[in-house]
């Protein structure tokens, strides 16, 4: 990616960050039905992630050595195993299946 | 024991607490800092390998500081997506810090402009250090700033060394690197998935954004898994 490109998505995504965190002192509280909701946030947009990662450039899900490597990864994050050792499991299924396979 | 002495008690107890000298806290927070470090690292390799002038990387730890949102956007990069659509995802994971600020607004010192600028060292780890250290509905505001600053040590370091070691390991594909994503996402999502409501956010958002990645521009899919996130969270 070229240089102003990055410190666009740089500036973009911390400036955005910077007025979440900043809001607090300036904001009333919220009652706590509304600030509850947002713990649904991170789950839900993490799963949907997960989900856009598996599909092609349609959109449409595209099965490929990423599905295994997924169900590996939630694997061993479910036995609590730390975070790198989950992605360098993953990443080890995709090159292994790809080198054995040719997909 | 009556509700009102139990909470006074507790209150006490909070009081006791939030006097745990600097080094205790550090003691505390020490593995934490550990698994910063080392999610710091692997996001520093991966976001070189997926072409990222190592610069911008380390830049982006020190300005943005939110491991899952860097790792949202950096995923959306990595598959091909816009800058604008990575800056939407990872400000949308973000989305959180809001309800997490007025949460310890009240817990730090100074004027508002000093309180907002202290908040910036709010993220996951440091919050819910302060949560156990205070008292109910009153985060310990010193836990928030020591935890922080730590994390964001061990953070910016991190991504340092991981951006140092990428050009190292080679061939993304080859690796495998593609896949590190989802895997990374699925890894972070576990933990979380503690509760019914959890569970039923995880899969409408998956569910939602699957519905809507083929006839939707990117970013569309996830501000729709937003919307069920914030709609099935209780």
């Amino acid at each position: 990616m070229a240089g102003p490109l990055a410190l666009a998505l740089v500036l973009g995504l911390a400036s955005l960050s910077f007025i979440m965190r900043a809001t607090g002192p300036f904001l009333p509280n919220l009652p706590s039905a509304v600030t509850e909701r947002t713990t649904g946030l991170a789950p839900a947009l993490l799963a949907a992630l997960v989900a856009i990662q598996l599909t092609g450039s349609n959109g449409i899900l595209h099965l490929d050595v990423k599905v295994p490597a997924v169900i590996v990864a939630a694997l061993l994050a479910a036995v609590r195993l730390p975070f790198i050792v989950c992605v360098v499991a993953g990443a080890l299924v995709a090159a292994t299946l790809r080198a054995l396979f040719h997909v | 024991m009556s509700a009102p002495v139990r909470r006074h008690l507790s209150y006490l107890m909070a009081g006791m607490r939030a006097t745990r000298s600097t080094s205790e806290i550090l003691q505390a927070a020490a593995p934490i800092a550990l698994a910063v470090f080392i999610f710091g690292a692997s996001f520093g390799v991966l976001a070189v390998a997926a072409r990222l002038p190592a610069w911008s990387v380390v830049l982006m730890s020190a300005l943005v500081f939110a491991g899952s949102a860097q790792f949202a956007a950096l995923g959306v990069i990595a598959g091909g997506g816009s800058v604008l659509t990575a800056i939407f995802a990872g400000a949308l994971l973000n989305l959180r810090f809001i309800a997490t600020g007025i949460a310890v607004a009240r817990s730090l010192p100074g004027g508002r402009l000093l309180r907002s600028l202290l908040g910036q060292l709010s993220i996951d780890e440091s919050y819910a250090m302060s949560v156990r250290a205070g008292a109910p509905g009153r985060p310990d505001g010193r836990t928030l700033l020591v935890t922080g600053a730590f994390l964001y040590g061990a953070w910016v370091v991190g991504t340092v060394i991981g951006a140092l070691l990428g050009p190292v390991l080679g061939d993304p594909k080859r690796l495998g690197l593609d896949a590190a994503f989802p895997a990374g996402f699925v890894a972070l999502l576990w933990p979380m998935l503690t509760g019914r409501h959890a569970v039923r956010c995880a899969i409408g958002g998956a569910a939602v954004a699957l519905a809507l990645a083929p006839f939707t521009p990117p970013g569309i899919p996830l501000a729709g898994a937003a919307v069920v996130g914030l709609w099935l969270a209780r």
